[in-house]
Protein backbone atom coordinates (compact mmCIF):
# COMPACT_ATOMS: atom_id res chain seq x y z
CA UNK A 1 0.00 0.00 0.00
CA UNK A 2 1.18 3.66 -1.06
CA UNK A 3 -0.31 6.72 0.82
CA UNK A 4 -1.37 9.52 -1.99
CA UNK A 5 -2.91 12.97 -1.55
CA UNK A 6 -5.37 14.04 -3.83
CA UNK A 7 -8.32 17.15 -4.27
CA UNK A 8 -11.59 15.04 -5.38
CA UNK A 9 -14.70 17.60 -6.13
CA UNK A 10 -12.80 20.63 -4.29
CA UNK A 11 -12.14 18.32 -1.63
CA UNK A 12 -8.81 17.17 -0.09
CA UNK A 13 -7.88 13.10 0.18
CA UNK A 14 -5.26 10.92 1.82
CA UNK A 15 -5.33 8.11 0.58
CA UNK A 16 -3.70 4.17 1.26
CA UNK A 17 -3.90 2.62 -2.58
CA UNK A 18 -2.34 -0.76 -4.14
CA UNK A 19 0.05 0.58 -6.39
CA UNK A 20 -1.79 -1.17 -8.94
CA UNK A 21 -4.88 0.20 -8.15
CA UNK A 22 -6.52 2.40 -10.80
CA UNK A 23 -7.86 5.62 -10.57
CA UNK A 24 -11.38 4.55 -10.82
CA UNK A 25 -10.88 2.07 -8.67
CA UNK A 26 -10.02 4.56 -5.87
CA UNK A 27 -12.84 6.96 -6.90
CA UNK A 28 -15.90 3.82 -6.88
CA UNK A 29 -14.33 1.64 -4.51
CA UNK A 30 -12.44 3.61 -1.36
CA UNK A 31 -14.49 7.19 -2.12
CA UNK A 32 -17.98 6.14 -2.72
CA UNK A 33 -18.32 8.04 -6.16
CA UNK A 34 -20.21 5.60 -8.37
CA UNK A 35 -21.07 8.51 -10.82
CA UNK A 36 -17.67 7.20 -12.72
CA UNK A 37 -18.83 4.34 -15.05
CA UNK A 38 -16.01 1.32 -16.07
CA UNK A 39 -17.58 0.82 -19.88
CA UNK A 40 -14.82 -1.24 -21.55
CA UNK A 41 -11.68 -1.12 -19.39
CA UNK A 42 -9.26 -0.31 -21.63
CA UNK A 43 -9.67 3.57 -22.56
CA UNK A 44 -11.78 2.97 -26.09
CA UNK A 45 -15.50 4.17 -25.23
CA UNK A 46 -14.81 7.12 -22.59
CA UNK A 47 -17.32 6.09 -19.90
CA UNK A 48 -14.55 6.13 -16.89
CA UNK A 49 -14.02 10.34 -17.97
CA UNK A 50 -12.67 12.26 -15.32
CA UNK A 51 -11.21 15.78 -15.30
CA UNK A 52 -7.95 15.30 -13.82
CA UNK A 53 -5.66 19.13 -13.73
CA UNK A 54 -7.79 20.54 -15.91
CA UNK A 55 -7.64 17.55 -18.62
CA UNK A 56 -10.06 14.77 -19.58
CA UNK A 57 -8.62 11.44 -18.84
CA UNK A 58 -9.99 7.58 -18.91
CA UNK A 59 -10.20 6.63 -15.36
CA UNK A 60 -9.44 3.32 -16.31
CA UNK A 61 -5.83 3.95 -18.01
CA UNK A 62 -4.53 6.17 -15.12
CA UNK A 63 -3.07 4.68 -11.71
CA UNK A 64 -4.11 5.71 -8.35
CA UNK A 65 -0.57 6.52 -7.75
CA UNK A 66 -0.40 8.79 -10.61
CA UNK A 67 -2.78 11.11 -9.70
CA UNK A 68 -0.85 11.43 -6.57
CA UNK A 69 -1.00 15.94 -6.11
CA UNK A 70 -3.56 16.04 -8.82
CA UNK A 71 -7.07 17.90 -8.74
CA UNK A 72 -9.82 15.53 -10.04
CA UNK A 73 -13.70 16.10 -11.04
CA UNK A 74 -15.43 13.89 -10.74
CA UNK A 75 -19.55 14.00 -12.25
CA UNK A 76 -20.38 13.95 -8.62
CA UNK A 77 -18.28 17.51 -8.10
CA UNK A 78 -20.46 19.02 -11.94
CA UNK A 79 -24.45 20.43 -10.96
CA UNK A 80 -26.60 18.39 -8.71
CA UNK A 81 -30.47 17.84 -9.49
CA UNK A 82 -31.34 21.60 -7.50
CA UNK A 83 -28.80 23.01 -10.08
CA UNK A 84 -27.88 21.20 -12.56
CA UNK A 85 -24.53 22.85 -14.95
CA UNK A 86 -25.66 24.05 -18.35
CA UNK A 87 -24.42 20.78 -19.69
CA UNK A 88 -26.29 18.85 -17.87
CA UNK A 89 -29.58 21.06 -17.95
CA UNK A 90 -29.11 20.69 -22.24
CA UNK A 91 -28.76 17.01 -22.33
CA UNK A 92 -31.83 16.60 -20.20
CA UNK A 93 -33.79 19.16 -22.07
CA UNK A 94 -32.71 18.00 -25.93
CA UNK A 95 -33.21 14.36 -24.71
CA UNK A 96 -29.59 13.56 -24.57
CA UNK A 97 -30.12 10.81 -22.41
CA UNK A 98 -31.11 7.12 -22.74
CA UNK A 99 -29.76 4.70 -20.78
CA UNK A 100 -27.31 6.99 -18.78
CA UNK A 101 -24.13 4.86 -18.62
CA UNK A 102 -22.37 7.34 -21.49
CA UNK A 103 -24.10 10.53 -19.91
CA UNK A 104 -20.76 11.61 -16.95
CA UNK A 105 -18.18 11.12 -19.47
CA UNK A 106 -20.11 12.75 -22.15
CA UNK A 107 -20.86 15.47 -19.78
CA UNK A 108 -17.03 16.06 -18.49
CA UNK A 109 -15.88 16.11 -21.60
CA UNK A 110 -18.13 18.50 -23.02
CA UNK A 111 -17.63 20.55 -19.36
CA UNK A 112 -13.88 20.63 -20.07
CA UNK A 113 -14.15 21.52 -23.77
CA UNK A 114 -16.63 24.80 -22.34
CA UNK A 115 -14.33 25.77 -19.61
CA UNK A 116 -11.10 25.98 -22.06
CA UNK A 117 -12.98 27.54 -24.71
CA UNK A 118 -16.66 29.77 -24.18
CA UNK A 119 -17.25 29.52 -28.17
CA UNK A 120 -16.26 26.35 -29.73
CA UNK A 121 -17.00 25.47 -33.23
CA UNK A 122 -19.33 22.86 -33.99
CA UNK A 123 -15.82 20.81 -35.78
CA UNK A 124 -14.21 21.40 -32.38
CA UNK A 125 -17.20 20.23 -30.40
CA UNK A 126 -16.97 16.95 -32.32
CA UNK A 127 -13.79 16.65 -31.54
CA UNK A 128 -13.80 17.08 -27.75
CA UNK A 129 -16.67 14.60 -27.80
CA UNK A 130 -14.82 12.03 -29.46
CA UNK A 131 -13.40 10.02 -27.02
CA UNK A 132 -16.80 9.20 -25.37
CA UNK A 133 -18.89 6.50 -27.41
CA UNK A 134 -23.08 6.25 -26.68
CA UNK A 135 -24.56 3.15 -28.07
CA UNK A 136 -28.18 4.35 -27.87
CA UNK A 137 -28.56 7.77 -29.00
CA UNK A 138 -26.32 8.43 -32.05
CA UNK A 139 -24.45 11.53 -30.87
CA UNK A 140 -26.86 14.10 -32.88
CA UNK A 141 -28.65 14.78 -29.75
CA UNK A 142 -25.68 14.77 -27.48
CA UNK A 143 -23.90 17.31 -29.89
CA UNK A 144 -27.00 19.61 -30.02
CA UNK A 145 -26.80 19.75 -26.18
CA UNK A 146 -23.30 20.78 -26.16
CA UNK A 147 -23.83 22.97 -28.79
CA UNK A 148 -26.82 24.51 -26.82
CA UNK A 149 -24.64 24.47 -23.84
CA UNK A 150 -21.98 26.68 -24.95
CA UNK A 151 -24.60 29.05 -26.56
CA UNK A 152 -26.45 29.34 -23.37
CA UNK A 153 -22.59 30.12 -21.86
CA UNK A 154 -22.24 32.92 -24.14
CA UNK A 155 -24.77 35.12 -22.79
CA UNK B 1 4.41 -4.35 -6.45
CA UNK B 2 6.22 -1.48 -5.32
CA UNK B 3 6.04 2.33 -6.83
CA UNK B 4 8.19 4.89 -7.06
CA UNK B 5 7.79 8.60 -8.02
CA UNK B 6 10.82 10.30 -8.72
CA UNK B 7 11.69 14.26 -9.00
CA UNK B 8 14.68 14.02 -11.00
CA UNK B 9 16.32 11.62 -14.18
CA UNK B 10 19.17 11.17 -11.59
CA UNK B 11 16.83 9.47 -8.79
CA UNK B 12 14.76 7.34 -11.09
CA UNK B 13 18.17 6.59 -12.52
CA UNK B 14 19.52 5.29 -9.19
CA UNK B 15 16.67 3.18 -8.51
CA UNK B 16 16.23 1.72 -11.95
CA UNK B 17 20.07 0.64 -11.31
CA UNK B 18 19.07 -0.97 -8.51
CA UNK B 19 15.91 -3.14 -9.61
CA UNK B 20 13.92 -4.71 -11.94
CA UNK B 21 11.59 -1.67 -12.74
CA UNK B 22 9.43 -0.78 -15.36
CA UNK B 23 9.47 3.09 -16.18
CA UNK B 24 5.70 4.32 -16.52
CA UNK B 25 5.07 7.30 -18.72
CA UNK B 26 1.65 8.23 -19.31
CA UNK B 27 0.58 4.47 -18.58
CA UNK B 28 -2.21 4.01 -21.32
CA UNK B 29 -0.60 0.66 -22.88
CA UNK B 30 1.37 -0.12 -19.68
CA UNK B 31 -1.80 -0.06 -17.23
CA UNK B 32 -3.48 -1.76 -19.68
CA UNK B 33 -0.87 -4.67 -20.30
CA UNK B 34 -0.81 -4.68 -16.47
CA UNK B 35 -4.42 -5.26 -15.99
CA UNK B 36 -4.71 -7.96 -18.50
CA UNK B 37 -1.29 -9.29 -17.21
CA UNK B 38 0.50 -9.25 -20.28
CA UNK B 39 3.82 -7.16 -17.89
CA UNK B 40 3.43 -7.95 -13.86
CA UNK B 41 6.76 -5.44 -12.90
CA UNK B 42 7.85 -6.12 -9.43
CA UNK B 43 8.62 -2.59 -8.55
CA UNK B 44 7.07 0.47 -11.24
CA UNK B 45 8.76 4.31 -11.76
CA UNK B 46 6.37 6.74 -12.28
CA UNK B 47 7.84 9.57 -14.21
CA UNK B 48 5.42 11.71 -14.43
CA UNK B 49 6.62 14.08 -11.21
CA UNK B 50 9.78 15.33 -13.30
CA UNK B 51 8.84 18.18 -14.83
CA UNK B 52 12.15 18.42 -17.00
CA UNK B 53 10.65 15.42 -19.17
CA UNK B 54 8.08 17.75 -20.03
CA UNK B 55 10.03 20.16 -21.67
CA UNK B 56 9.09 20.99 -25.24
CA UNK B 57 12.05 23.59 -26.63
CA UNK B 58 15.15 24.88 -29.50
CA UNK B 59 18.19 24.11 -28.52
CA UNK B 60 21.18 24.49 -31.10
CA UNK B 61 19.80 23.51 -33.83
CA UNK B 62 17.27 20.98 -32.92
CA UNK B 63 13.66 20.94 -31.54
CA UNK B 64 14.29 19.25 -28.47
CA UNK B 65 11.48 17.21 -27.26
CA UNK B 66 11.03 15.60 -23.53
CA UNK B 67 10.38 12.26 -23.38
CA UNK B 68 7.00 13.06 -21.11
CA UNK B 69 5.66 15.81 -23.21
CA UNK B 70 1.88 14.72 -23.85
CA UNK B 71 0.34 13.90 -27.90
CA UNK B 72 -2.27 16.63 -26.16
CA UNK B 73 0.92 18.76 -25.34
CA UNK B 74 2.86 18.19 -28.74
CA UNK B 75 -0.56 18.85 -30.77
CA UNK B 76 -1.13 22.33 -29.22
CA UNK B 77 2.55 23.59 -29.19
CA UNK B 78 3.57 25.86 -31.98
CA UNK B 79 7.46 24.99 -32.14
CA UNK B 80 6.30 21.42 -33.06
CA UNK B 81 3.81 22.66 -35.74
CA UNK B 82 6.48 24.79 -37.66
CA UNK B 83 8.90 22.59 -37.47
CA UNK B 84 7.71 19.15 -37.70
CA UNK B 85 4.48 18.97 -39.16
CA UNK B 86 4.19 15.50 -39.63
CA UNK B 87 4.41 14.93 -36.11
CA UNK B 88 1.95 17.70 -35.13
CA UNK B 89 -0.40 15.84 -36.85
CA UNK B 90 0.35 12.73 -35.65
CA UNK B 91 -0.44 14.10 -32.61
CA UNK B 92 -4.34 15.75 -33.77
CA UNK B 93 -5.23 12.10 -34.38
CA UNK B 94 -3.26 9.73 -32.05
CA UNK B 95 -6.38 7.97 -29.51
CA UNK B 96 -8.89 10.48 -28.31
CA UNK B 97 -8.61 13.69 -26.68
CA UNK B 98 -8.60 11.60 -23.26
CA UNK B 99 -5.50 9.17 -24.33
CA UNK B 100 -4.10 12.61 -25.92
CA UNK B 101 -3.64 13.91 -22.70
CA UNK B 102 -2.19 11.23 -20.69
CA UNK B 103 -0.41 9.28 -23.42
CA UNK B 104 3.19 10.25 -24.08
CA UNK B 105 5.92 10.47 -27.01
CA UNK B 106 8.64 8.61 -24.76
CA UNK B 107 6.02 6.21 -23.93
CA UNK B 108 5.08 5.68 -27.81
CA UNK B 109 8.27 4.46 -28.49
CA UNK B 110 9.24 2.43 -25.14
CA UNK B 111 5.99 0.42 -25.88
CA UNK B 112 6.77 0.57 -29.67
CA UNK B 113 3.57 -0.88 -30.85
CA UNK B 114 4.03 -2.05 -34.83
CA UNK B 115 1.21 1.21 -35.03
CA UNK B 116 2.57 3.82 -32.53
CA UNK B 117 1.23 6.83 -34.57
CA UNK B 118 4.26 9.39 -33.45
CA UNK B 119 6.96 6.75 -35.03
CA UNK B 120 6.46 6.76 -38.56
CA UNK B 121 6.82 10.74 -38.15
CA UNK B 122 9.61 11.20 -36.22
CA UNK B 123 11.65 8.84 -38.37
CA UNK B 124 10.74 10.73 -41.38
CA UNK B 125 12.20 13.66 -39.76
CA UNK B 126 15.30 12.33 -39.03
CA UNK B 127 14.97 12.29 -35.11
CA UNK B 128 17.46 11.32 -32.77
CA UNK B 129 17.09 9.51 -29.30
CA UNK B 130 18.66 11.33 -26.63
CA UNK B 131 19.01 7.68 -24.13
CA UNK B 132 20.51 7.87 -20.43
CA UNK B 133 21.59 5.62 -18.07
CA UNK B 134 23.63 4.88 -14.70
CA UNK B 135 26.36 4.71 -17.85
CA UNK B 136 25.95 7.50 -19.51
CA UNK B 137 24.18 8.82 -22.27
CA UNK B 138 23.67 8.12 -25.98
CA UNK B 139 22.10 10.00 -28.97
CA UNK B 140 21.32 7.58 -31.49
CA UNK B 141 19.27 7.97 -35.14
CA UNK B 142 15.49 6.60 -34.32
CA UNK B 143 16.00 4.44 -37.34
CA UNK B 144 19.14 2.88 -35.85
CA UNK B 145 17.34 2.02 -32.16
CA UNK B 146 14.40 0.59 -34.04
CA UNK B 147 16.78 -1.95 -35.24
CA UNK B 148 17.74 -3.01 -31.64
CA UNK B 149 16.59 -5.99 -30.13
CA UNK B 150 15.65 -5.52 -27.49
CA UNK B 151 14.68 -1.65 -27.78
CA UNK B 152 16.26 -0.67 -24.48
CA UNK B 153 18.39 -1.82 -22.07
CA UNK B 154 17.34 -2.55 -18.52
CA UNK B 155 17.97 0.66 -16.68
CA UNK B 156 18.19 2.45 -19.98
CA UNK B 157 15.65 5.82 -20.01
CA UNK B 158 14.51 7.71 -23.28
CA UNK B 159 15.15 11.43 -22.09
CA UNK B 160 13.80 12.99 -25.21
CA UNK B 161 13.57 13.10 -28.64
CA UNK B 162 15.29 15.50 -30.97
CA UNK B 163 14.76 16.63 -34.40
CA UNK B 164 17.52 18.33 -36.49
CA UNK B 165 16.01 21.75 -38.12
CA UNK B 166 16.67 21.84 -41.67
CA UNK B 167 13.27 23.08 -42.61
CA UNK B 168 11.87 19.81 -44.50
CA UNK B 169 8.28 20.22 -45.68
CA UNK B 170 6.75 17.23 -44.17
CA UNK B 171 2.86 15.01 -43.72
CA UNK B 172 1.38 12.47 -41.83
CA UNK B 173 -1.63 10.04 -42.73
CA UNK B 174 -3.15 7.43 -41.38
CA UNK B 175 -5.80 4.08 -41.91
CA UNK B 176 -8.02 3.06 -39.04
CA UNK B 177 -11.49 1.83 -38.94
CA UNK B 178 -13.07 5.19 -38.24
CA UNK B 179 -11.69 8.26 -36.84
CA UNK B 180 -11.06 8.59 -33.60
CA UNK B 181 -9.60 5.99 -31.17
CA UNK B 182 -8.54 3.27 -34.50
CA UNK B 183 -5.56 1.61 -33.99
CA UNK B 184 -3.65 2.39 -37.04
CA UNK B 185 -3.79 -0.13 -39.66
CA UNK B 186 -1.55 1.36 -42.06
CA UNK B 187 0.55 4.91 -41.51
CA UNK B 188 2.42 7.09 -43.64
CA UNK B 189 4.89 9.96 -42.94
CA UNK B 190 6.86 11.64 -45.56
CA UNK B 191 9.38 14.55 -45.14
CA UNK B 192 10.71 16.23 -48.60
CA UNK B 193 13.50 19.02 -48.61
CA UNK B 194 12.51 20.87 -51.89
CA UNK B 195 14.49 23.42 -54.25
CA UNK B 196 11.95 25.26 -55.71
CA UNK B 197 10.32 22.78 -57.65
CA UNK B 198 13.29 20.37 -57.31
CA UNK B 199 12.88 17.19 -54.82
CA UNK B 200 16.14 17.22 -53.07
CA UNK B 201 15.97 14.54 -50.39
CA UNK B 202 12.83 12.67 -49.55
CA UNK B 203 12.26 10.23 -46.47
CA UNK B 204 9.66 8.11 -46.08
CA UNK B 205 8.49 6.36 -42.99
CA UNK B 206 5.91 3.11 -42.47
CA UNK B 207 3.95 2.07 -39.70
CA UNK B 208 1.96 -0.93 -38.86
CA UNK B 209 4.11 -2.65 -42.01
CA UNK B 210 5.53 -5.33 -40.06
CA UNK B 211 6.89 -5.65 -36.20
CA UNK B 212 8.12 -2.10 -36.20
CA UNK B 213 7.90 1.70 -38.11
CA UNK B 214 10.88 1.96 -40.51
CA UNK B 215 12.27 4.20 -42.82
CA UNK B 216 12.80 2.95 -46.74
CA UNK B 217 15.82 3.47 -48.14
CA UNK B 218 15.05 2.44 -51.63
CA UNK B 219 12.72 5.18 -51.38
CA UNK B 220 14.50 7.83 -50.51
CA UNK B 221 17.23 6.87 -53.41
CA UNK B 222 14.42 6.61 -55.59
CA UNK B 223 12.52 9.93 -55.09
CA UNK B 224 15.40 12.38 -54.23
CA UNK B 225 17.07 14.72 -56.69
CA UNK B 226 13.66 14.57 -58.86
CA UNK B 227 11.63 17.13 -59.92
CA UNK B 228 7.97 17.38 -57.74
CA UNK B 229 5.38 16.33 -59.97
CA UNK B 230 2.62 14.36 -61.22
CA UNK B 231 5.12 11.59 -62.64
CA UNK B 232 6.90 12.04 -59.45
CA UNK B 233 4.03 11.33 -56.90
CA UNK B 234 2.48 8.53 -59.43
CA UNK B 235 6.50 7.08 -59.37
CA UNK B 236 6.46 7.17 -55.52
CA UNK B 237 2.73 5.57 -55.04
CA UNK B 238 4.31 2.64 -57.15
CA UNK B 239 7.32 2.55 -55.23
CA UNK B 240 5.41 2.51 -51.95
CA UNK B 241 3.22 -0.12 -53.23
CA UNK B 242 6.06 -2.33 -53.83
CA UNK B 243 7.71 -1.60 -50.70
CA UNK B 244 4.60 -2.90 -48.68
CA UNK B 245 4.63 -5.63 -50.44
CA UNK B 246 7.84 -7.26 -50.28
CA UNK B 247 7.82 -6.39 -46.49
CA UNK B 248 4.52 -8.32 -45.48
CA UNK B 249 5.03 -10.81 -47.79
CA UNK B 250 2.20 -13.09 -47.26
CA UNK B 251 0.46 -11.78 -44.40
CA UNK B 252 -3.08 -11.69 -44.40
CA UNK B 253 -3.28 -8.01 -44.61
CA UNK B 254 -0.82 -7.99 -47.36
CA UNK B 255 -3.12 -7.67 -50.29
CA UNK B 256 -5.11 -4.97 -48.81
CA UNK B 257 -2.55 -2.81 -47.46
CA UNK B 258 -0.36 -2.93 -50.45
CA UNK B 259 -3.26 -1.01 -52.41
CA UNK B 260 -4.23 1.20 -49.58
CA UNK B 261 -1.08 2.33 -48.63
CA UNK B 262 -1.07 4.49 -52.23
CA UNK B 263 -4.04 6.96 -50.91
CA UNK B 264 -2.56 7.38 -47.44
CA UNK B 265 0.89 7.64 -49.10
CA UNK B 266 -1.34 10.24 -51.23
CA UNK B 267 -3.05 11.78 -48.47
CA UNK B 268 0.47 12.38 -46.42
CA UNK B 269 2.10 14.11 -49.23
CA UNK B 270 -1.30 16.58 -49.21
CA UNK B 271 0.41 19.23 -47.30
CA UNK B 272 3.00 19.39 -48.85
CA UNK B 273 2.28 19.51 -52.35
CA UNK B 274 -0.49 22.30 -51.57
CA UNK B 275 1.63 24.11 -49.45
CA UNK B 276 4.51 24.06 -52.18
CA UNK B 277 1.98 25.17 -54.36
CA UNK B 278 3.06 22.73 -57.05
CA UNK B 279 0.18 20.74 -59.05
CA UNK B 280 0.43 16.93 -58.64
Amino acid sequence: MMEIKLVVNEKPYTLNVEPSERLIDALRNRLGLLGTKEGCGEGECGACTVIMDGKTVNSCLVLAAQANGSVITSIEGVGNRRSPHPVQKAFVEVGAVQCGFCTPGMVLSAKNLLDRKSKPSDAEIGIAMSGNLCRCTGYDKILRAVKIAAEEGKE
Amino acid sequence: MKYFQPHSVEDALEIAQTSEAVFLAGGTDLVLHMRTGKVQPSEIIDLGKISVLREIKITDGFLDIGSMATFAELGENELVSQNAYALWQACQTMGSPQIRNQATLGGNLGNCSPAADGLPALLALGAEVHLISREGEEIVPLSTLLSRTPLLEQGTLIRGFRIPLQGLQSGFAKLGRRKALAIARLSVAVAVETNGTRVENVRVALGAVGRRAFVSEALSQELSGQELNEAWLEKGVLEVQRIVREALGTRASAPYKRVAVSGVFREALASIISEGGTQA
